[in-house]
């Protein structure tokens, strides 16, 4: 099995790849929503975003950058070693938030509902067999 | 979120309240308005907020709520402010209310710094919700190099004549205050008070109160209020969370009792004497009676606290009752959360009642009275909330006057 470089291009077509045969629009009670996921202190330095554009339940958009992420309905902020961290399951993305080593950035009525659902998704892309 | 109805008779205008805080916001210089007094909550969103909650005035357009996170879906739920403007708070990065709605003001501010208004002072009405020294200080430091100052006041002043939609409210807790106190009435006599317990009675005015639509028995001094015998007449004794204390012969009993609706509060209380009564005990309920009835007659626009004890305590002095009564003779009231002084933050001590304010036309307050009399284990309240008018006043509760001996 190859293995991705975590947040390259590679790794993001391999994301959305899983997520669009893994993750049904039913899956995803239908939402529409939209989340960045803004990772900080890189390797090489400097910040890149993660994008989640969901419409109906259905992945339109997986969208990975540099620099200052595109508006989305939540962004969820934290050092790049925390999201790995949380990629290969050794640390729960819940915990990471509770603790403030991850921040939320939404109106967490709405969050709540979508807390299971971004489980759903985590779960996915921590499957990625990934190189950090 | 709930829609206003403009026909309905507890009709307030929410978005009109808003625009006209901004107006003295822009007047004062102050850029946003953080709420976090409970009456300020009750003012603004008309919705119960019995956790720490914050409300933040924009310079302009909606306000948004801010409260636990646990909570926040019912607050957004019977709000009138649309469901993106309420925001639940939590232990989460990003998301404890200082980082979340200090973020959302600096949002609001141009060049993210200004003047934010803040609530600050004290009571004696324990669930006020002023910040904390804790919450200023790290609201401080978190919106730096923004102004705080305190900021109250602007509420206040908005806050003290009540709108017809708010008097409405008040008249309907009134009204059920009164089925409450014709249940306990029911349930005293021919001698159903035997065996009755204090805490009892706060029940079953509970129940009836609730079953005529009273949301629940919202004040913090144990919800209804109930007193016998001694108990009635403790020195200067104005509250008095029932106990399991159990009803005898021979005995007064005082039941304060509590009702809300839509945020506005019912809060009546109504005396008895338990069979049989001395020639003594018909004396000082007389002097009771007498007193409140003349209280009842004396409010009007135009006159002040001080004025008003004044003429009641010299009433007192000639009947020869002036030893037993606590001089005071009433309380502030508005929507749940807002009980406690007299008038603006103007008087002599910061933060009591102004005994020189100068009552106006649609003020509403408690007329609350105490008659106490320790050595001979006998004491009286009466309670009503009151609307002022130009040449009198309207008491809310109708239940009659008088103390009921009950056998």
């Amino acid at each position: 099995m190859s293995t991705f470089q975590y947040l390259t291009e590679e790794w993001r077509a391999e994301a959305e790849r899983r997520l669009k045969a893994e993750l049904t629009p039913d899956r995803m009670n239908r939402i529409t929503s939209s989340m960045s996921n803004v990772y900080l202190d890189c390797p090489g330095g400097g910040s890149k975003y993660l994008l989640f554009r969901f419409a109906d339940g259905a992945l339109a958009e997986l969208a990975l950058g540099a620099g200052e992420p595109p508006d989305a309905e939540f962004h969820i902020t934290g050092a790049y070693d925390v999201f790995a961290r949380i990629s290969r399951a050794e640390l729960g993305a819940q915990k990471a938030l509770m603790t403030g080593q991850l921040k939320l950035k939404g109106n967490m009525i709405k969050a709540l509902k979508l807390a299971a659902i971004a489980d759903r998704l985590n779960k996915v892309l921590a499957g990625i067999p990934a190189a950090y | 979120m709930k829609t206003l109805d403009p026909a309905s008779p507890y009709f307030i205008d929410f978005p009109r309240r808003v625009r006209e805080l901004q107006a003295e916001m822009a007047r004062a210089g102050v850029d946003v308005y953080l709420g976090s007094r409970l009456r300020t909550l009750s003012w603004l969103l008309d919705v119960f907020c019995p956790w720490r909650s914050f409300v933040v005035v924009p310079a302009e357009g909606p306000p948004a709520a801010f409260t636990f996170v646990i909570d926040a879906a019912r607050v957004a739920d019977e709000t009138w402010l649309p469901e993106d403007r309420v925001f639940g708070f939590a232990p989460m990065g990003g998301q404890d209310q200082i980082e979340l709605i200090a973020e959302f003001i600096k949002d609001l501010l141009k060049g993210r710094k200004g003047r934010v208004g803040i609530e600050s002072g004290m009571s004696n009405y324990l669930p006020e919700g002023n910040l904390t020294h804790y919450e200023y200080e790290r609201f401080r430091d978190a919106l730096a190099p923004s102004e705080l100052l305190n900021a109250h006041d602007l509420v206040d002043r908005l806050s003290l004549v009540k709108d017809a939609g708010t008097i409405a409210r008040f008249r309907e807790a009134s009204r059920i205050v009164d089925v409450g106190h014709a249940a306990v009435f029911d349930a005293l006599r021919n001698g159903g008070w035997k065996g009755l317990t204090e805490t009892e009675i706060a029940g079953l005015a509970a129940l009836a109160m609730r079953r005529a639509g009273s949301e629940w028995e919202w004040s913090f001094t144990g919800g209804n209020e109930i007193a016998s015998g001694y108990r009635t007449g403790l020195t200067g004794g104005a509250c008095t969370p029932a106990s399991r204390r159990e009803l005898r012969a021979g005995e007064p009993l005082m039941v304060d009792i509590h009702a809300m609706f839509m945020l506005g509060l019912g809060d009546h209380s109504h005396n008895y004497l338990i069979a049989p009564a001395t020639d003594r005990q018909l004396w000082h309920a007389r002097n009771f009676t007498d007193i409140v009835a003349l209280t009842l007659e004396t409010y009007r626009a135009g006159i002040s606290p001080s004025e008003l004890a004044e003429r009641m305590i010299g009433f007192a002095e000639g009947r020869g009752f002036a030893d037993y009564m606590v001089p005071g003779f009433e309380h502030g009231i508005g929507l749940m959360g807002d009980e406690w002084r007299i008038g603006l933050n103007d008087g002599p001590f910061p933060y009591w009642t102004d005994p020189d304010h100068r009552y106006r036309e649609s003020e509403v307050l408690i007329c609350a009275m105490q008659y106490a009399c320790p050595e001979e284990n006998i004491g009286f309240r009466y309670e009503n909330p009151i609307v002022i008018r130009k040449d009198g006043c309207e008491h809310l509760s109708k239940f009659p006057l008088g103390v009921d001996v009950v056998s």
